[in-house]
């Protein structure tokens, strides 16, 4: 009866299940992109080079020395690999480049070749050139900042000056391998990646790293359960998830995580008004017919539940509608992304670059939530009609005109 | 048949108010309905006789007096028994035929029985048998809109009768018919007052019923003004 009820009226049941279907594609968009961009950014903080998970000697981060290190990290990174991690160590250290008649200060990174692409991506972000070869030790990869101020290209001879862990200078010449694309400021402007052996030889570090990125394999894992197994594989040692390391970039995506929730309500109560509406307009036309029904049995519970039906009917025919539409336009900008390069390049929060192009992202969340918001609206905006119908007096509603 | 009274009404009387204005419609009005009786309330417009229709249908309350409905006094049950007993024992036919609009001749006259739980198979059975005695046979596909007034009638007859109720409330329900639809109409009413023992009771000004009718109440500026019975 509520279908029939929907179908008598076509134009106006096509208009509020339109306008319903068309605020979910919305939402369902809209929560894509807040999706997308809240992955987005958690994978340029965790993914590009952070780590879920850090582990550092204790004192390390509030004073990064070249002898404060983690002692017997390939001991460690197997161990963590075992529960189920992936675990990369690195080696820094700060230094002076000059090249092409300029010097810039510099962030020297050594990095393990085979577990590094493990545990982050950026040996895929190198924007010209390719990433490090261990058959090239004097090749490095450096930051896209650090290109400019340097003036230097691909195959460019760079000087490197440094203080060596034994006290003596270090120096040496390397050769630009590759230039990576804007991945985080400290990257960016200082960064000079070279394959860890060189900085062991270079630097004179024999022993010990002086950080071991982790990452879940599971990423449905609990990172702070996560962060706790790690502690307890590094007894002593200070391990941090990335929410910790950085504060206000996990700060920052919490908000828009609450702010696009917010968003989504504020939209789904306009909606809620044209729901109200159109049910009002609903209930006034009928109440001649509701006072019949009411006049040969039906109870008040049951005109409640028939403008009930009609109502969540109508929500269910604008969720699959929005939802038929919406997938299939989510599911290609979650592939091809949309180009705000023209509007900012280089853009970047909390240290971390992003990417210009902002992808959609499909989750469950992103999928439920516009749709049970939509028949929670649905529900607030119907039931006062609703009442309405269900308390009209039969007589009055048998002589209303 | 028992002749046993089905309806009471004792000394009642409706007040409506009208802004600063107070209309008496009944006044004092009492009245005795057998079982079985096919009654005529009679009187000129405004003498009080949907009122009293509308009240004993527990679709209104009376401003003062008693009415009961097989024994059950209507001023003591709940909203939701009234819906019941409305539902269960009483069947009303309207002048405006007041049919569903979405729900075909056959819906229309099964909606009740789905609303008492009855199975799907009595119903159908009991539906169709009730169409075809209305002479709707043919016709159950239809929704109102397809069907004359006579017909829309007619199905607002077999919804009333095909709960058997104990009583059927007719408010002028040959108004907008034409003659012969209207005597038509009479007459299987009439018949089915005889064979199921159905009490009714019309309000009409409408001699083609008075007529037919085996009792005529006649009320005047909402008192009782007269009360014959034929035969």
């Amino acid at each position: 009866m509520a279908l029939r009820n929907i179908s008598r009226k076509r134009v106006r049941s096509a208009i509020t299940i339109g306008s319903m279907a068309f605020a979910g594609f919305i939402m369902l968009f809209f929560a894509a992109l807040g999706q997308g961009l809240l992955y987005t950014m958690e994978q340029n903080a965790v993914g590009v080079y952070l780590g879920d998970i850090q582990i550092h000697a204790p004192g390390y981060l509030g004073d990064p020395d070249l002898y404060t290190r983690v002692p017997d990290p390939n001991e460690l990174v197997a161990k963590l690999k075992a529960a189920g991690f992936n675990a990369t160590p690195r080696l820094f250290g700060f230094g002076l480049a000059a090249a092409s008649g300029t010097s810039a200060g510099i962030w020297m990174r050594g990095v393990d070749l085979i577990n590094e692409p493990k545990v982050t991506m950026i040996d895929r972000q190198v924007m010209e050139g390719a990433w490090l070869s261990a058959d090239k030790p004097k090749n490095v990869v450096i930051g896209k900042k650090l290109a400019h101020t340097l003036g230097v290209k691909l195959g460019s001879e760079i000087v490197v000056v440094s203080q060596a862990a034994d006290g003596s200078m270090a120096n040496d010449i390397y050769f630009v391998r590759g230039i990576l694309k804007s991945v985080g400021d400290a990257i960016d402007q200082g960064g000079f990646l070279m394959v860890d052996t060189e900085f062991r030889r270079l630097m004179g570090v024999t022993e010990g790293t002086h950080e071991i990125a982790v990452t879940r394999v599971n990423k449905d894992r609990d990172l702070s359960e996560a962060a706790r197994t790690v502690a307890a594989l590094a007894p002593g040692m200070e391990v941090k998830d990335w929410r910790q390391l950085q504060p206000v970039l996990a700060k920052m995506i919490d908000v828009m995580d609450t702010s696009l929730l917010f968003m989504l309500f504020i939209a789904y109560s306009a909606v809620g008004m044209v729901i109200l509406n159109a049910m009002l307009m609903n209930v006034f036309e009928r109440i001649r017919e509701f006072g019949v029904m009411k006049a040969i049995g039906v109870t008040p519970p049951q005109v409640f539940s028939l403008i009930m039906a009609e109502a969540m009917l109508e929500a269910v025919i604008a969720n699959v509608l929005a939802l038929g539409a919406g997938i299939p336009v989510v599911r290609h900008f979650e592939k091809h992304g949309i180009d705000l390069s023209s509007l900012s390049s280089g853009a970047s929060l909390a240290g971390m670059a992003f990417d210009p192009i902002w992808y959609c992202k499909l989750t469950a969340r992103t999928l439920t939530m516009p749709v049970w918001f939509m028949f929670v609206m649905v529900l607030a905006a119907v039931i006062y009609p609703a009442l309405k119908a269900a308390l009209l007096k039969p007589l009055e509603a048998l002589h209303h005109q | 048949m028992d002749n046993g009274p089905i309806i009471k009404l004792e000394n009642v009387t409706k007040v409506y108010h009208q802004g600063k204005i107070n209309v008496t419609a009944i006044d004092g009005f009492s009245v005795a309905v057998d079982k079985g009786d096919f009654t005529a309330l009679c009187g000129p417009s405004g003498s009080g006789k949907t009122t009293i229709l509308n009240i004993v249908g527990a679709l209104d309350v009376p401003t003062a007096g008693r009415v009961t409905l097989e024994g059950n006094d209507l001023a003591d049950l709940s909203r939701t028994a009234l819906s019941t007993m409305r539902r269960d024992r009483i069947g009303f036919v309207f002048q405006a035929y007041n049919l569903i609009p979405v729900l075909t001749a056959y819906e229309n006259a099964e909606f009740v029985l789905a609303l008492q739980g009855m199975p799907e198979r009595e119903r159908r059975a009991r539906v169709m048998e009730m169409l075809k005695e209305v002479g709707l046979e043919g016709l159950e596909n239809r929704r109102p809109e397809e069907l004359s007034g006579g017909q829309q009638q007619r199905v607002a007859i077999a919804r009333a009768m095909v709960t058997q109720p104990a009583v059927i409330l007719a408010d002028e329900p040959t108004a907008n018919l034409d003659s012969a639809t209207a005597a038509s109409l009479l007459s299987i009413m009439e018949h089915l007052n005889i064979s199921h023992g159905i009490t009714f009771l019309f309000s009409t000004h409408d001699q083609r019923v008075m007529d037919r009718a085996r009792r005529i109440i006649t009320l005047r500026d909402g008192k009782l003004a007269g009360d014959e019975r034929k035969g």
